[in-house]
């Protein structure tokens, strides 16, 4: 149980910034989870918190207490790899006591702490077993049993589950969940995936390039996304960008106000998730189909503006449109996300 | 503020020195540099020098020109090199084809017996030269061998030679013999080449319609390409110095007949150690080893630069 | 197309056939003459040791007259402690130039493997020097050391290119729970590197157990003759006692020969499992 604290976190490998200045308080508790795309830093950050990776500059505490000049094992964490890192010639209770036996706790409580944690993730049947001998699921579950056995401060995960198949991840990823609620420790879970990242957090904190875009719980995140790039990042399909004009805090495209915002002025970029896009009869959005999916309960329409612009629509699986046709959507106001020339969130 | 600042700084001062990686390191690259490194240098050094009261007499490179300027060096020298050219391209030319022909059918999928064959055409090379050697001399003998008694059975006996005593046979016998040995090891690094062909890049040759035969020359062929880089220079830098082990129990220091089987190893056991009249000479025996350096130093460098380089690898 | 098939599954089994006897062929000579008295040997070279030509005096005079116990021992010896070394000792190199970055270690890397194409045979003159001036002429410790030298570039090699492709998560998970660099090296790293370590010591084995060169220079004392030395010159002294320089053959060929067979499963594993990639 312990509060994280990063303060003015750098990290460099020779002339390569790869954190440039990262300052994060995770509260008791919390999981928190780093997405952001690939090579941006998440798995460096993550192990300096472990202890792996020196710092450049600036403090760790974990509980109040600085760690960052301590190693791995006296920082009160655990970590979760992708790789699940488990010890190939131990069998399953060998790997799940490793570390307390190393640590020179007495076999009783090795016992019980093995135990109680192979119940908690359905280990028990597997515990002779080599890790060879198991699948990817359960080789993931003895990896997340080694740590929750060390009975950590804090549990690190490095995506853990990008090595599964599609359902397994998902199932996974509840079971995690539960951990999380059955434990209540504070975790810091790194990801590439965003679906991972809006179920599972409390609050995200999204990378890019060494530099954190935004920090804030998922439906903050969805609603109002800083900029255009954590607004690109979160939803899925992605958010549609479109070119607008905004004149007299009223934001226009091809000459209709869809919404009005006070600081808006000049050419800014309007954000719609298409999710929020809704079929019309005539516009703002006219243009024609371009592509149909499918997908039973519902359907993505992917538009062409006039001007070439490209829109994609999630639709009620009832739609039915065929390539060619023309077709028109629109937005509420409270839909429309505006952003500047700079790719900032321009407040309402 | 002021703690906060102070500590900053300490932190990125403090790097402890990591001794651990001095330990690991340190035992290897001592050994290896004593008995491995520092010998070739010394010996580059030694073929400045001549014998002299007591320490030697620095003289430049008047031992290089002895070796190649003297006729009775520079004849032995050329004779020697010129047999190791012979062997090396007797090598490549028959040696390797037949290693690549016998993995390529090893690494057939699902070959009955795969194991089996695979362990018997390793066991020569396990086995010692003087073993070897003494193995073909029983066989082909004039006098005790048993390949006259085996040629009259099979009513061929009056092509019967002594392959290994004459002049005009004698190397090309060592070398069949050496192959015979050594063809294991090409084998096995084409061998677990091949292995690592990915079966996916197979299927889909074989989805594009090519049969067996083409799939090996189109596809896996130019797969292993690397590898039979790899074999080359290895059987380039075996030539031209572990070719003395076979010749020396064979024929003897001498590598006779009338050296016609000799190479640079059995020139340069014979400069530095002396043989028969001749006497040994330290100087001399470092400045032929030099010169050997040089000649594999030029190979390795053909290799890494020139083949190696268009040799493209498909890893992973 | 079956009928196709297995005329050339045939073609291919008598090719392979074919070469296996040409392989074997010389070596159940000696084995099967090993057995036999002289006369049968000369008589009969291809017939089997059978009723009254089946005789077990060349082994007998080997181990009895003969200080072939002694070179065995010695080859043994040599053989074994190079081994452990090169393999320690590689093993422990290897993991510090794939685990860690510090200055220079590209070029302790490059300057490691250099050994693999510079063969340490070119040092001689000098190493010969180098041995009688440590006072180690005639030692097997000087074998030792030398082979030790000779093998580590190429098992620094596979061992390196083994651990590159291990994936680190283990050795920081390692950390993690609490072990030293020295305890991660000898109980994760150890365990990790157990597939290659076959292939490195049956390709380190072979040229130590079967040289001549060196045993012939820097040690070709009596006392420290090893078994490939000893039947050299055994073969020399003894040409009328047949029976005796079969016999020595067969049992220079035995270790080896069991070695093999006992790491050839996993031989080819260890190189197929991308240790010598070329
Ligand atoms: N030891 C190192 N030396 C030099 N550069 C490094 C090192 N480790 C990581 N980097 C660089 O730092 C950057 C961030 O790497 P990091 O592994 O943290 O990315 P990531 O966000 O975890 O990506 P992914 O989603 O692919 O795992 C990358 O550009 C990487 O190349
Ligand atoms: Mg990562």
């Amino acid at each position: 149980m312990a509060t994280l604290e990063l303060k003015g976190v750098k990290k460099s490998f020779g002339a390569v910034n790869v954190i440039h200045d990262m300052t994060l308080e995770v509260r008791d508790g919390e999981l928190i989870v780093f997405v952001g795309p690939s090579g941006c830093g998440k798995s460096t950050m993550l192990r300096m918190i472990a202890g792996l990776e020196t710092l450049t500059q600036g403090q760790i505490s974990i509980g109040g207490k600085r760690v960052d000049h301590l190693p791995p094992t006296d920082r009160g964490i655990a970590m979760v790899f992708q790789s699940y890192a488990l010890y190939p010639h131990k069998d399953v209770r060998g790997n799940l006591g490793f570390a307390l036996k190393h640590a020179g706790v007495d076999k009783k409580e090795i016992e019980e702490r093995v135990n109680n944690a192979s119940e908690i993730l359905g280990l028990s049947d597997l515990m002779t077993r080599k890790p060879r001998e198991l699948s990817g699921g359960q080789r993931q579950r003895v990896a997340i049993g080694r740590a929750i056995v060390r009975e950590p401060d804090v549990f690190l995960f490095d995506e853990p589950l990008s090595n599964l198949d599609a359902a397994l991840r998902v199932h996974m990823r509840v079971e995690i969940l539960k951990l999380h609620q059955r434990l209540g420790n504070t975790m810091v879970y790194v990801t590439h995936d965003q679906v991972e990242a809006m179920t599972l957090a409390d609050r995200i904190v999204v990378f890019k390039d060494g530099q954190v875009e935004q920090v804030g719980t998922p439906l903050e995140l969805y609603r109002k996304p800083a900029n255009k790039f954590v607004a690109g990042f979160i939803g899925s399909p992605a958010m549609n960008f479109v070119n607008a004009n905004a004149v007299d805090s009223a934001v226009m495209v091809a000459g209709t106000k869809l919404c009005s915002s006070k600081s808006a002025a000049g050419e800014v970029t309007l954000g719609v998730r298409p999710e929020h896009l809704i079929l019309t009869e005539d516009g703002p959005f006219s243009g024609v189909v371009s592509v149909f999916e499918h997908l039973g309960g519902e359907a993505f329409l992917h538009m062409t503006l006039p001007d070439g612009q490209l829109l994609v629509a999630k639709l009620d699986g009832e739609n039915s449109f065929s390539t060619g046709q023309p077709c028109s959507l629109g937005i509420r106001p409270e839909h429309c996300h505006v952003f500047n020339k700079e790719g900032y969130r321009i407040a309402e | 503020m002021r703690t906060l600042a102070k500590s900053g700084t300490e932190q990125t001062h403090r790097t402890p020195v990591r001794w651990y990686i001095l330990v690991f390191l340190a035992p290897a690259t001592l050994i290896y540099t004593v008995f491995a490194i520092y010998p070739i240098i010394e010996s580059l050094r030694l073929s400045l020098y001549q014998a002299g009261d007591g320490q030697g007499i620095f003289v430049g490179i008047a031992n290089y020109a002895k070796l190649f300027g003297e006729p009775l060096w520079a004849d032995q020298f050329w004779n020697a090199f010129k047999n190791n050219v012979l062997l090396f391209v007797m090598h490549m030319l028959i040696q390797n084809p037949i290693a690549l022909a016998l993995a390529a059918l090893l690494s057939i999928p699902n070959l009955k017996g795969a194991a089996a064959y695979r362990t018997i055409f390793f066991l020569p090379t396990l086995l010692s030269v003087v073993v070897v050697g003494f193995i073909w001399q029983l066989i082909l003998s004039p006098l005790w061998g048993i390949s006259p008694a085996f040629m009259n059975w099979l009513g061929v006996g009056s092509f019967f030679k002594p392959w290994l005593g004459l002049e005009s046979s004698a190397l090309i016998t060592i070398t069949l013999i050496s192959i015979w040995q050594y063809v294991g090891i090409p084998l096995m690094l084409f061998y677990a080449a091949l292995l690592n062909v990915p079966e996916e890049t197979i299927e889909a040759a074989r989805i594009d319609g090519l049969n067996g035969w083409w799939i090996f020359w189109k596809v896996k062929l130019p797969l292993i390409l690397p590898t039979l880089g790899l074999v080359g220079i290895l059987t380039y830098i075996g030539n031209f110095t572990a070719s003395f082990d076979l010749i020396y129990s064979i024929q003897g220091g001498l590598a006779g007949p009338d050296y016609s089987t000799d190479v640079m190893g059995t020139f340069l056991f014979r400069t530095f150690f002396g043989f028969q009249a001749q006497l040994g000479d330290v100087y001399m025996g470092a400045t032929v080893a030099s010169a050997l350096f040089f000649i594999i130093l030029v190979g390795v460098g053909l290799y890494l630069f020139g083949v190696q380089r268009r040799l493209q690898r498909y890893d992973s | 197309m079956l009928i196709k098939e297995r005329l050339s599954n045939a073609g291919i089994h008598t090719v392979l056939i074919a070469y296996s006897l040409l392989a074997l062929f010389p070596l159940a000579l000696i084995l099967i003459n090993s057995f036999k008295s002289r006369k049968a040997i000369f008589r009969e070279p291809m017939g089997l040791p059978i009723g009254d030509s089946f005789s077990g005096k060349g082994y007998a005079s080997v181990l009895s007259n003969s200080d072939f116990p002694l070179y065995f021992s010695n080859s043994l010896t040599v053989t074994c402690v190079s081994l452990v070394l090169i393999l320690l000792l590689g093993a422990m190199a290897a993991h510090a130039l794939s685990e860690y970055r510090f200055p220079g270690d590209t070029f302790i890397g490059i300057y490691l493997v250099l050994g693999i194409m510079v063969p340490i045979r070119l040092g001689t003159v000098a190493l010969l020097e180098l041995i009688v001036n440590l006072g180690l002429a005639n030692t097997l410790t000087a074998l030792i050391l030398v082979y030790t030298a000779q093998g580590l570039p190429i098992a620094i090699f596979i061992f390196t290119e083994f651990l590159r492709s291990v994936s680190r998560e283990i050795k920081d998970s390692a950390r993690i729970d609490g072990l030293s660099e020295y305890r991660i090296f000898f109980e994760v790293v150890i365990p990790l590197v157990r597939p290659v370590i076959a292939t490195v010591a049956v390709f380190s084995m072979i040229p130590i157990w079967n040289d001549l060169w060196f045993p012939l220079i820097l040690s070709p004392g009596e006392e420290t003759r090893t078994v490939t030395l000893g039947v050299q010159q055994f073969i020399g002294q003894y040409t009328v006692n047949w029976g005796a320089v079969l016999a020595s053959l067969s049992v220079a060929i035995v270790p080896v020969l069991v070695m093999y067979i006992i790491f050839s499963k996993q031989l080819i594993r260890g190189i197929t499992a991308g240790a010598v990639k070329g």
